[in-house]
């Protein structure tokens, strides 16, 4: 099979990873030197495809037979599709063709399972060392781990990758054997452990070799069984504390052409998965915790965004001075950004706050209205009713063209 | 009014505005022209020929960001530094900041500004030539601010000792794999070698760009948002993008599989007995 014909197979069969992430990465840089490559912890996304993802990577698989039959996966064993595999020095050649043009910043490798889970992490660490040590590349890789291999061999994967990732795939246990009856959630969890672990031996030591330095994702599929949104959200809150996770990535089940009886054949609302995206920077960067942003089990709302949620659930913290509040505070108005909050700060040190500035700074006012009091402006909505609020700021869907045939 | 011309550079502009700030000239009566084209209503004051005895002070930082604020090109290019540095040395720093009427100005520009440093690094697309003397990587590229001298420092580190060359309308800069030629007017065979290269194995990028895109996904509006479309035209992928767009649209695609496999035989994978006992 000609090399293209695989990149058309193997890239179609990976699409379904959502990241493709090329931040974190340490500094390293080709000036004078031979090999090529450079990272500078900014990630850059070379192009977008029109379903408005990044393309930063070249994202493939190593192949695409498998013995697995992952219900909601594409290359599963009963799948009926066109299989294809490359060899290490074909990924190689890949990567330098794309990285040389500024196509892409780097590689992510990620493979379906052939022979054995020790046998196919062996091919994708193959890879990055020869791309690391052979061609001396210095961009970005980005390894998938295979959860049941040999620590030993995830170990060396972290010496050669900036990123690996373990997928955890599904919510929940009872979800994991349902719809992926080989994995199991003890050795992802792991395999997790032994990447945290490898990124903790070499944390104080300078003069160690690095270890995966832009750190461990994983990603969980959504819609593919009925879990709902507080369980995984209090599940990826774990994941953070656990292993120190810098993402989880919430990719929308996206339905596969013959799709098996046990998985749904349509799509969720791919705003369902936007709001987790939402709530996770909320607990990733805002300081929420998943207890706060769900009372019980249950969906996070569509029509509204989680923050301005809280907000309205949280009258009594409300109306918040911006000449007084602590920056911790401000944060959490709907409306109001990490960024702005410290511009607010910055300002507020030279004169006062007054309502004008929010505009100035760009702060979605409509949303940040009720909740805020200036030097000049006390709201009048204070007294409004969170219901009422509520019918005010919330999304209203564009009205959708009918579909011909239903 | 004082009429001022500094070729839109930063340390002709940082010369004439230090003696203008010395004798204390209000910001309203100084103009700057912009792209070479004289301020209609201009009536020309001389500018000052001494500097004169007024002793600004300004933190160190406001050059460093007026310098990046520079890069813009649009109106009121200068003179908007100009009155950001007149009220800062008067004990305004608040111009500085973005919730300052001027200040948010500035802030935008810089924004703009490094955005467009990033679209450089991001959209270049680098073609080998078959030559054996000069460059092996030529780009060209359509920045809408002066930022290709000070972003292209990105590629040195990235391309090791490889020579390369990225041509714009206006300037030009050539590594010869040692140092950096940077030149304000772009040779025109630099220009004409980076537009009419011929890339005989461009085929695998663009296969690999159609077959990541999920169909089943479409959301060109947040994709034009990140790539805008001024930046099409210049990348080989470009050309794809709207045949793409309308056959996700028409094809009612239901799945993420490209047409293209779709059409193709598959494979099921039948476990051996061993394999069937003991799962990997």
């Amino acid at each position: 099979m000609e090399l293209i014909d695989k990149l058309s197979i193997l890239a179609d069969a990976a699409k379904y990873d959502a990241s493709c992430a090329s931040s974190g990465a340490p500094k390293r840089s080709s000036e004078g030197k031979s090999g090529l490559g450079s990272t500078d912890g900014m990630g850059i996304c070379h192009s977008y495809t029109p379903d408005g993802r990044c393309v930063s990577l070249l994202k493939v698989l190593l192949t695409n037979f498998c013995l697995y039959d992952c219900q909601y996966c594409v290359n599963r064993r009963s799948s009926d599709v066109p299989r294809a595999r490359f060899t290490p020095e074909e990924v190689v050649t890949l990567t330098l063709d794309f990285y040389r043009r500024n196509c892409v910043s780097g590689l992510f490798l990620s493979s379906g399972i052939i022979r054995s889970a020790d046998y196919t992490m062996e091919q994708l660490v193959r890879v990055a060392r020869l791309l690391r040590e052979e061609h001396e590349f210095r961009g970005y890789i980005h390894l998938k781990t295979i959860p049941e291999a040999d620590p030993a061999l995830i170990e060396e994967a972290g010496r050669y990758a900036d990123r690996l990732s373990v997928n955890i795939e599904l919510p929940t246990d009872a979800s994991l054997q349902t719809l992926a009856p080989e994995k199991q959630l003890g050795s992802i969890k792991q395999a997790m452990q032994t990447i945290f672990t490898g990124e903790q031996t070499v944390l104080n030591e300078p003069r160690a070799s690095r270890f995966a330095p832009a750190g461990q994702s994983t990603q969980m599929i959504v819609g593919a069984d009925d879990t709902d949104d507080s369980t995984i959200l209090h599940g990826a809150q774990a994941l953070y504390g656990n292993f120190k996770l810098r993402r989880v990535y919430y990719s929308a089940f996206s339905p596969i052409p013959n799709s098996p009886k046990s998985v749904p054949l349509a799509a969720p609302p791919l705003m369902r998965e936007h709001r987790l995206y939402q709530a996770d920077f909320l607990l990733r960067s805002y300081g929420y915790t998943a207890g706060e942003l769900f009372k019980g089990p249950g969906h996070l709302a569509l029509d509204i965004d989680p923050k301005l949620a809280w907000a309205l659930a949280n009258r009594e913290v409300f109306p918040l001075d911006l000449n007084r509040a602590a920056a911790s505070l401000i944060a959490r108005i709907p409306g109001i950004g990490l960024r702005t909050t410290e511009r607010l700060v910055a300002l507020r040190r030279e004169r006062r706050i007054r309502y004008e500035d929010l505009a100035r700074m760009r702060c979605v006012l409509a949303k940040a209205k009720p909740f805020v009091i200036t030097s000049d402006y006390h709201p009048l909505q204070a007294e409004v009713t969170s219901q009422l609020l509520y019918q005010q700021l919330r999304d209203r869907p564009q009205p959708q063209q009918m579909g011909l045939w239903g | 009014m004082i009429h001022l011309d500094c070729d839109d550079l930063f340390d002709n502009w940082r010369q004439q505005a230090r003696w203008l700030l010395s004798h204390e000239v209000d910001p309203s009566r100084v103009s700057w022209a912009s792209d070479h084209v004289a301020d209609l209503f201009a009536s020309d004051d001389a500018p000052p020929a001494n500097p004169g005895p007024f002793q600004a002070r300004i933190p160190r930082t406001l050059l460093d960001t007026l310098e990046r604020a520079a890069r813009y090109r649009g109106d009121q290019r200068w003179s908007l530094l100009y009155e950001v540095l007149w009220r800062v040395s008067h004990g305004d720093r608040t111009a500085m900041l973005a919730g300052d009427r001027l200040g948010s100005e500035l802030t935008r520009r810089i924004k703009q500004v490094q955005r467009e440093a990033h679209h450089l690094h991001a959209f270049v697309r680098f073609v080998a030539v078959q030559q054996e003397e000069g460059p092996e990587y030529v780009a060209w590229h359509e920045p809408a601010h002066d930022i290709l001298h000070s972003a292209s420092e990105h590629f040195v580190g990235r391309m090791g000792r490889h020579r390369w060359l990225i041509a714009t309308p206006r300037d030009g800069v050539y590594y010869d794999g040692e140092q950096l030629i940077y030149q304000r007017q772009c040779p025109t065979e630099w220009q004409t070698l980076a537009k009419n290269v011929e890339d005989p194995h461009g085929a695998m990028w663009l296969t690999y760009y159609s077959h990541i895109f999920n169909p089943a996904r479409l959301n060109p509006k947040v994709m034009q948002g990140h790539l805008p479309a001024r930046f099409w035209k210049n990348l080989p992928e470009g050309v794809l993008i709207p045949g793409l767009i309308s056959q996700a649209r028409t094809g009612k695609q239901q799945d993420g599989q490209a047409s293209s496999i779709k059409g193709r035989a598959g494979k099921r994978i039948a476990l051996t007995e061993n394999e069937r006992d003991s799962p990997p």
